[in-house]
């Protein structure tokens, strides 16, 4: 009887391997690709109509960086507001299709999928292990993104649209301010604390080059992102004397190592790089302990005196007014006003495609943001498209925790340093 | 000495239903329909529905998963929370064995062909899984489950440290293209269709994970109704009682640690070629190879029925399949559309439904999935009879549905 049974299951299983065989068999049909010519006499392929250009958001508003995400989509939407307002792009109105994947990269994988037809491109992409699973499918579809992620690791992908400066070069900058500044001199010895993977690993090229330059020190200590007791390390490093310590860390572990930095007596100069920080530190217990953290970002503070940057927060604060408010705002907004030039050269050309939409960026070569960030340019793949960075201290009595220190500037060691795949 | 082996008590079941019953129509045809949608998925989803494609290869890796621990937590009654390392060596095993060697000088590839790097990958988890059988074979139940959890730690470790084999945290390396006698599963022009669906890499990937899944199924079948598996019960049961029949108890033990590594093994490579990626994580709680998905695994196995091999193919469907679900369905459908500074979204939803199918199947059918599906089953062979319960035991002595 079970002889039988099994004699059965396998003809049914053979038969229909058989049927799909044949279906497989029916035929085969070349995909018709290229563009085709929409209104205005411009090509398009996908997520371009005669009255609308479409642009995907693959965001964290559920995962650890949801107060990011959040401020980072809002960005993102108040520039599409503001640019359909005006008229929109090539005739045509912006528009964002919006996933969330709570930074995690398995769902971002499948998520894709079902966002890739309906886009021309992606306004944001956030979190680095998104950005390695997707980095194939990006390649395979023509997809320019602008990642919130700022490794210099990822600029071989041509499709990738760094907004602002990267990690390493946030470093050096840093360090080279706290120089300025007298908190720091040849020949001291610093603590490194950064997360083991693309975010800590590039941040910690940067300090390796900058020690390089001036004779100095590194004490390193590599944390995983849900170590959120830094304590014994920074008593290390009070042992080993340090003259001030460089985070590239979580915000959680930004709270802990500041809290430990105080406890201990320590009291050095922090430098953060631009994600160590989250208003939302402030209604930690460590809040009196921020004080020692300068935190060094392309991208200008929240409370920025630029009249870009106060003219996007007014907004905010209109659009949101019980919204958390962090540099994600300013951020999302400069990566619209980004992809608004990629977007206005392409139609210029005639070929709002991906391949055109792609091009274009590689002839853009001043992006002025009205200095929400340095001046941008794309014309030389693989290397950072500018090197300057605002400096803010923490500041709990101004909006979004932020006051900026330090205008806009390049350090002379950021100018000589070479990013991994750079050029020449 | 095993050929004394006698098996276990077959648990007491009215004589009609075991004797003889006739040929099980339903069954049968169910079963086809079954194998012709999935064949047809692609057909059926189109290739606009790709996401949807995709979400069902994710069903896939969580099957064969899961039923090699379900092999090994039901059916030998070993605990394990090291699945997640394993995959990591499968995935990191195949990319190492069919990388390009010419692909990067910091990277090691054997560049050997795809289905032998494939087999490779297997046998190696197959003989880490070894490298542990002494501990394996002394410990049992909670303490097998702690001493195994060590493993997903030294994964972290040696992910983090090796990578001329894994690529590195930082950005991993790719997972090299699988391909048979030539034909890549790789997107090409022009692609094969399929009633008007091109046959593309995604579609392709599919067919591939099903063979791989439904050679996994039937392996896993065949070893539970074989002596492999009356031995696993036997040492489950008693060790005492199954030393006294003639079972090497901890060769027995060791040998369902490595069928189940060799499990994990492929269910690696799957996620490698899912992902495109292989990319160690950052920290242990998240990430493809973290304690979350140790316990997801568990999950699996204990929503499935512990033991049972189609349970753990609709466990691994409701853990690793719902959540993504319910994205796709709240992008295309606008379902939770209003979640944007917080509140419920998808992902919160579908974590306290897989929340609650755990509790409610803990408290009220500790059998999981399969003991409502062998209820189902036995009421409608046998109206008259009353349904042949399990007695109250956890586990079910042997698996048949």
């Amino acid at each position: 009887m079970i002889a039988a049974r099994r004699a059965g299951r396998s003809a049914l299983i053979a038969g229909a391997l058989a049927s799909s065989l044949l279906l497989a068999a029916c035929g085969s049909t070349a995909d018709t690709a290229g563009g085709t010519e929409g209104a205005g006499g411009v090509i398009t392929d996908k997520g371009v109509t005669d009255t609308t250009i479409t642009l995907g958001i693959m965001g964290d508003t559920s995962g650890v960086f949801k107060n990011l995400g959040a401020g980072l989509n809002a960005g993102n939407q108040l520039w599409a507001d503001d640019v359909n307002a005006a008229g929109g792009i090539c005739g045509r109105q912006v528009e964002i299709e919006v996933v969330d994947h709570g930074y995690k990269a398995d769902v971002a994988k499948t998520l894709y999928p079902q966002l890739e037809p309906n886009v021309l491109g992606m306004v944001q992409l956030l979190g680095s292990p998104v950005l390695a699973a997707l980095e194939p499918n990006l390649i395979e579809d023509d997809m320019l993104a602008a990642p919130a992620s700022w490794s210099s690791e990822v600029l071989d992908n041509p499709g990738i649209m760094m907004i602002g400066t990267t990690y390493d070069l946030e470093v050096v900058n840093g360090l080279a301010y706290l120089q300025q500044q007298g908190l720091i001199a040849d020949g001291d010895t610093i603590g490194h604390i950064y997360i083991d993977g693309e975010y800590g690993g590039n941040g910690l090229k940067g300090s390796q080059y900058y020690a390089e330059q001036h004779g100095i020190t590194i004490n390193e200590a590599k944390v995983t992102s849900t170590d959120n007791d830094l304590t014994g390390i920074v008593t290390g490093m009070r042992g080993a004397g340090v003259k001030a310590i460089v985070l590239t860390t979580t915000p959680g572990q930004t709270a802990s190592a500041l809290a430990a930095n105080q406890a201990l007596g320590l009291n050095v100069p922090v430098l953060g790089n631009n994600p160590t920080f989250d208003p939302a530190l402030l209604e930690t217990p460590a809040a009196s302990a921020l004080g020692n953290l300068y935190v060094s970002a392309s991208n200008a503070p929240f409370s920025s005196p630029n009249p870009k940057a106060v003219e996007v927060t007014t907004e905010f604060k209109t659009a949101y007014p019980d919204a958390p408010r962090n540099a994600g705002i300013t951020t999302g907004y400069t990566e619209g006003l980004v992809w608004q030039n990629v977007l206005e050269a392409a139609c210029e050309a005639g070929d709002l495609s991906r391949a055109g939409v792609k091009t274009a960026l590689t002839t853009l070569t001043s992006v002025d943001t009205e200095g929400l960030v340095d001046v941008l340019d794309y014309s030389s793949p693989g290397s950072p498209p500018t090197r300057g960075v605002y400096i803010a201290q923490v500041d709990g009595s101004v909006e979004g925790g932020l006051r900026e220190v330090a205008p806009l500037f390049t350090a002379p060691e950021a100018e000589t340093y070479v990013a991994p795949f750079q050029e020449s | 000495m095993s050929e004394t082996f006698t098996p276990p008590a077959a648990p007491p079941k009215a004589p009609a239903t075991t004797t003889k019953h006739p040929p099980n129509w339903l069954k049968i045809v169910a079963t086809a329909v079954l194998l012709v949608v999935l064949l047809l998925l692609p057909v059926i989803v189109g290739n606009g529905g790709v996401a949807y494609l995709k979400l069902a290869q994710y069903i896939l890796i969580g099957a064969v998963g899961g039923i090699g621990l379900t092999l090994l937590v039901g059916q030998a009654g070993q605990l394990s929370l090291a699945h997640p390392f394993f995959l990591l060596v499968g995935a990191v095993g195949y990319a190492v064995l069919a990388g390009d060697p010419e692909e990067s000088d910091d990277l090691v590839g054997l560049g050997l062909p795809p289905l032998v790097a494939v087999i490779g990958a297997i046998v190696l988890c197959g003989l880490v899984g070894l490298a542990f059988a002494p501990v394996a074979g002394r410990l049992r139940g909670i303490y097998l489950g702690v001493a195994s959890l060590s493993l997903v730690f030294l994964g972290l470790w040696l992910g983090q440290s090796l990578d001329m084999f894994s690529g590195g945290t930082s950005s991993g390396r790719n997972a090299p293209v699988f391909a048979l006698f030539g034909f890549e599963f790789a997107n090409s022009t022009p692609a094969p269709t399929i009633a008007g669906v091109a046959i593309q890499k995604q579609q392709r990937l599919w067919y591939l994970f099903l063979a791989f899944a439904l050679i996994s199924y039937f392996l896993a079948r065949g070893a539970v109704n074989s002596r492999i598996g009356r031995s696993w019960r036997a040492v489950r049961d008693n060790e005492a009682a199954a030393t006294s029949m003639g079972v090497h108890v901890t060769r027995v033990k060791a040998g369902a640690f490595v069928i189940s590594s060799a499990f994990a093994g492929l269910a690696g490579v799957m996620t490698a070629l899912w992902l495109d990626l292989v990319k160690p994580d950052e920290n242990e709680f998240t990430g493809t190879y973290s304690l979350t998905v140790a316990i997801a695994f568990l999950a699996v196995v204990i929503i499935g029925g512990l033991g049972s091999v189609p349970g753990a193919v609709i466990g691994a469907a409701l853990v690793f399949g719902l959540q993504q679900f319910f994205l796709l369905g709240s992008q295309q459908f606008g379902w939770f559309a209003d979640a944007a500074f917080g509140g419920f979204s998808a992902v919160v939803v579908s974590a306290f439904v897989y929340g609650a199918a755990i509790v409610l199947v803990i408290l009220f059918e500790p059998g999981g999935m399969a003991a409502i599906g062998r209820r189902l089953l036995a009421r409608r062979r046998s109206p008259d009879v009353p349904s042949t319960d399990d007695g109250g035991r956890t586990t079910p002595r042997e698996d048949r549905s």
